[in-house]
């Protein structure tokens, strides 16, 4: 499977992942800022997003209809249409891709959810390995927290679907504690490079910046 | 028979305990599983079962979406795969298992092997096309209704009077000629189906009978499953 080896592109693949209010979205901006002002081309790409599915997979969320597998596969189906549309092309064409979220949001999502890690890792097999996956590792009660600041939060993402709690605040705590085991178990599955997300936006971004330049120079 | 791709790692893909029983139809275009479908679903309801009939790709989530793509060519291998899945995902939890619970006879006409054939032809990894269903139930029955090409191509031709892109395979560009396309994409899924012979216990039924010859056939294997269900003893018979 393609996720399991290295792409033979010209182009380079970052990725971001790690739960809501890790500062991941923050970072990636200020990534890509930075790399367009040393003159490089940047396609970015996020989850959900694409023309073909993504409007379905919201107005199915609101109706709170689907079943683990079903919203596993609608995942699927978006990222691999921006994957052949999106991010393979730029790849050819020799460009940096950055990626807010990629397959392992789903693995971990998935699931915490209760979906078999063997099927999930499977259906996602296509997806191309990236050059850098950078994991913004943070405690719960600081993402809890963060969340909490700015919304109260959705139903899919509390996990009410699989009727953990009937209180969103505490099914949302059980359920994103059980993501972030997931991510944490993928740390070595895939190589992740871990940022600690508990650091000052500015560490973060000079020490993003550093581990992306080292990967780059090591490739070329 | 038994399929070795049932890995303990997938524990839905076990036949399931449901007072339903689930009938399959497959095989390719143009080969008569509407109509026989259709006598079959009749002819349960005359014998006092509660019957459910569902097509491919007819989803109220997803199915416009594949219309809607379809219509513009746009669609690759993968997520052509992903949506017919998709599809098959929302149809299992809104209609098949709830049917299925309530122990009705449910057709459905095509089923995972329809993607398993296709989607190989496109160019999936068999392998992975096969764990990706590993969601759906397993069938109680499967019907592969077969016909040789030639006078398969005819009927299609004279039944529709033009050929479809997708079923002619033209979005994997066999060929500009659209009905050397049309036959090479149909003999094709044909070769994948006989594979999945092997593979799975499927009834073969000659599809260039008469219908009712064809219906006849079908009757009697689903009267044995019944009498198998309302019989238990009947097993050590047949």
């Amino acid at each position: 499977m393609r996720l399991y080896k290295k792409h033979d592109f010209p182009g380079k693949l970052f990725v971001v992942e790690g739960v809501d209010g890790s500062g991941k979205s923050t970072q990636l901006d200020l990534l890509r800022n930075w790399l367009e002002s040393k003159g490089e081309s940047v396609i970015f790409t996020e989850w959900n997003s694409s023309n073909l599915i993504s409007k379905t997979i919201k107005q199915a969320k609101r109706s709170n209809t689907l079943i683990p597998v079903t919203f596993s596969i609608l995942h699927a189906t978006d990222f691999a249409d921006r994957l052949e549309n999106i991010i393979i092309p730029a790849l050819k064409a020799g460009l940096y891709v950055l990626a807010d979220r990629y397959c392992f949001t789903a693995f971990a999502r998935d699931v915490a959810r209760g979906v078999d890690k063997e099927w999930v890792r499977n259906l996602y097999g296509f997806s191309i390995r990236p050059d850098g996956a950078f994991y913004f590792q943070v405690p719960v009660e600081v993402s809890l927290g963060r969340i909490n600041n700015m919304r109260t939060p959705g139903f899919y993402e509390s996990g009410m679907d699989m009727g953990i709690s009937t209180d969103p605040r505490e099914s949302f705590r059980i359920f994103q504690t059980n993501i972030i085991n997931e991510y944490d178990q993928m740390v070595d599955e895939f190589g992740f490079h871990v940022m600690p997300a508990t650091k000052t936006i500015h560490e973060q971004q000079m020490l993003f910046r550093k581990k992306v330049t080292e990967l780059i120079e090591n490739s070329n | 028979m038994k399929n070795e791709n049932n890995s303990p790692k997938q524990p839905e893909r076990v036949k399931h305990d449901y007072p339903g029983k689930l009938i399959v139809i497959e095989g390719t275009d143009g080969v008569g599983r509407s109509t026989q479908t259709e006598l079959l679903k009749n002819w349960l309801a005359v014998e006092g079962y509660g019957v459910t009939v569902t097509g491919w790709k007819s989803s109220e989530l997803i199915s416009n979406v594949i219309e809607k793509a379809k219509s513009k060519n746009a669609l690759n291998t993968i997520t052509f795969s992903l949506l017919y899945a998709t599809d098959l995902a929302d149809r299992l939890n809104s209609i098949i298992v709830p049917a299925l619970k309530a122990g009705l006879m449910v057709i459905c006409d095509r089923y995972y092997y329809t993607a398993f054939a296709r989607d190989v032809v496109r160019g999936a990894d068999p392998q992975w096309v096969r764990k990706l269903y590993g969601f759906a139930v397993e069938p109680d029955l499967v019907f592969y209704l077969k016909m040789p090409l030639d006078p398969l191509l005819r009927r299609i031709i004279t039944t529709r009077g033009s050929l479809d892109f997708y079923e002619s395979g033209r979005d994997i560009g066999m060929s500009t000629d659209l009905y050397q396309s049309f036959k090479l994409y149909q003999s094709q899924i044909m070769f994948e189906y006989e594979q999945m012979m092997a593979e799975y216990p499927f009834v073969v039924v000659p599809a260039d009978e008469t219908p009712d010859k064809i219906q006849r056939c079908l009757r009697q294997h689903v009267g044995k499953l019944l009498d198998r269900a309302t019989n238990p003893e009947a097993v050590l018979i047949s």
